[in-house]
């Protein structure tokens, strides 16, 4: 009997490193794709095939990205873009489970609001900020707001649709257990929906970045998108680069820390 | 604990654009207290609704139910129903033993533990003791009916509304749970109001055996089952008033209309 479940033991944690060898045989592929294209700029820049004030070398990026870390004014865009990006974001996803499960679940408050609603959604985000301007002005009112705006229309919609498709069994296995309406509300309507009010926070949270960004170049005079429009000015295509390259680690992160948060909180995706 | 349910000259008719839909009309049936009453009938005859009427889930158009002494108008107190669609009445997002407490979270806080035991007890005679923890998906058909049976008895049901229970399970399953609710029906003596198509579950099972035709719906007939208990899946099945029954009883669902059906 234990010779066998050594064997087994063996065997299977045999699988498992096999497994994860194959996963990251398979990740390499990707990251050797990246790795050549890096390379190819490097070259392009050190050996002159571009030749451009505005093409540095990765390494040369990579050395202003890093010398930022000792101090600059790039972490601290970042963090003040990250601020107005967290606030707008939580704002704007709070409303829109709100006020998705409010029209989901009323007929009156449907027909009261949704055209409004529809009415807006279409209009781009970005259109709204010059005549914002004049009522918000450039600080962060008018990014938290934009932002808001921003993040607010996937998870509405996504929520609304989710509170829509809640199987009618559900909300009568509520009733006959007798449950009152708050407490369906809160142990059934919103579980039940969660999974589709994650799969807007999940757009919102790409959407949030790109738009406090967009905002912070029209607007204002902070920010990482205030920097990166900064940088060009001054010719500083090194900082102006490694801005980017920290958006897209702050953005790959974020994504990254979402799919992870899913996977706890909302183990049930897919399961009903 | 257990209540009389009857059935008062209902009539169930769903209003949809243009033509109304009548499900079934002028339906009188009761169940006594702690009798086991089954309900067989064609597909779409109006057993779901009818059930649910019982569960004061849907009100009917006319007519009443009435339990004990009162009409029922909302869920009464100590009426489940078990869903036709037991998968999707149960909770994705909680674990068995927390799907199970979810009729008791009502309670004060100091219960708590003790409902707690008194649920693992429930998983214990449904025979899910070990997955406590376990998402209702990541169990069998069978098991999630099973979960799905002790939340109702978490409830603690005076009268027990059981629409095909046992219809999406495989054969065996099937018989196991048959089993397993006659056990829980004779230890607790709650009324029991199945609905079925299976004219061998529902002779299996019952102390009687009600048939609706198919529509247009009227109750055709009721049968005194009168076999012994407690039943068993081989002799009970066996027994010669159980063939009888069984042939009497298909005979009847076979025959178009809804006039009588002379016994044989
Ligand atoms: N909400 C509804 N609106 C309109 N018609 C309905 C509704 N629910 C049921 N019906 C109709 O009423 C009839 C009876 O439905 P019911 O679900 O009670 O039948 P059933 O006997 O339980 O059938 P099955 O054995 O297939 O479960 C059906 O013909 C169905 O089309
Ligand atoms: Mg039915």
């Amino acid at each position: 009997m234990s010779t066998i479940g050594t064997i087994g033991e063996i065997s299977r944690t045999g699988a498992r490193t096999n497994r994860a060898a194959q996963l990251i045989g398979v990740r390499l592929y990707g990251l050797l794709l990246i790795l050549v294209l890096l390379s190819l700029w490097e070259l392009s820049a050190r050996l002159g095939w571009v030749v451009s004030a505005y093409w540095p070398p990765v390494t040369a990026i990579l050395r202003a990205a890093v010398g930022e870390l000792a101090g600059g004014d790039m972490l601290d865009a970042l963090a003040s873009t990250l601020r107005r990006a967290a606030i707008g974001y939580i704002v704007g996803s709070v409303v829109g489970v709100v006020l998705g499960i409010l029209l989901g679940k009323s007929r009156v408050l449907r027909l009261a609001l949704l055209p409004l609603i529809e009415i807006i959604r279409p209009i781009p985000t970005p259109a709204v900020i010059p005549p914002l301007i004049l009522f918000l002005g450039v600080d962060d009112a008018l990014k938290i707001f934009i932002v808001s705006l921003a993040s607010f229309f996937p998870v509405f919609t996504n929520t609304i649709s989710g509170v829509a498709a809640i199987d009618d069994t559900l909300i009568q296995t509520a009733r006959t257990f007798r449950i009152g309406w708050l407490r369906t509300l809160v142990s059934v309507v919103l579980p039940a929906t969660l999974p589709a009010v994650t799969a807007g926070l999940r757009t919102a949270t790409s959407l949030t970045l790109v738009v406090a960004v967009l905002a912070e170049m029209i607007a204002g005079s902070s920010g990482m998108g205030y920097y990166l429009v900064q940088m060009q000015y001054a010719l500083r295509p090194d900082l102006m680069y490694a801005a980017v390259l920290y958006l897209a680690i702050v953005g790959y992160c974020l994504n990254r820390a979402f799919i992870v948060l899913e996977a706890r909180f909302v183990p049930w995706i897919g399961k009903t | 604990m257990s209540e009389r349910l009857g059935f008062e000259h209902v009539t169930k008719v769903y209003e949809s654009a243009g033509a109304d839909f009548v499900a079934f009309d002028d339906i009188t049936l009761e169940a006594s207290p702690s009798e086991f009453l089954a309900i067989v009938g064609p597909s779409g005859c109006g057993k779901s609704t009818l059930l649910k009427m019982a569960a004061g889930l849907i009100p009917p158009t006319k007519g009443k139910v009435q339990l004990g002494g009162n009409t029922v108008s909302a869920p009464p107190p100590g009426v489940i129903y078990l869903f036709q669609q037991y998968a999707k009445s149960l909770f994705a997002w909680r674990t068995v033993i927390d799907n199970v407490m979810f009729p008791l979270e009502g309670a004060p806080r100091s219960q708590r533990a003790e409902l707690r035991a008194r649920c693992e007890d429930y998983l214990r005679q449904v025979g899910l003791s070990g997955f406590e923890n376990s998402y209702p998906w990541q169990l069998s058909g069978g098991m999630q009916q099973r979960v799905a049976i002790a939340r109702a008895l978490a409830a603690d049901p005076q009268v027990l509304l059981l629409d095909e229970p046992f219809s999406a399970v495989d054969a065996l399953t099937r018989m196991e749970l048959q089993t397993l609710v006659l056990q829980l029906w004779e230890r607790r003596k709650f009324t029991a109001i199945l609905v079925t198509h299976d004219v061998e579950e529902a002779i299996f099972l019952a102390d009687r055996v009600a048939v609706l035709s198919a529509r247009p719906t009227s109750l055709k007939e009721i049968i005194d089952v009168g076999l012994p208990r407690p039943r068993d899946q081989l002799a009970t099945r066996e027994d010669p008033r159980f063939l009888k029954l069984r042939h009497h009883l298909t005979t009847s669902l076979l025959a178009k209309g809804s006039g009588h059906v002379v016994a044989a």
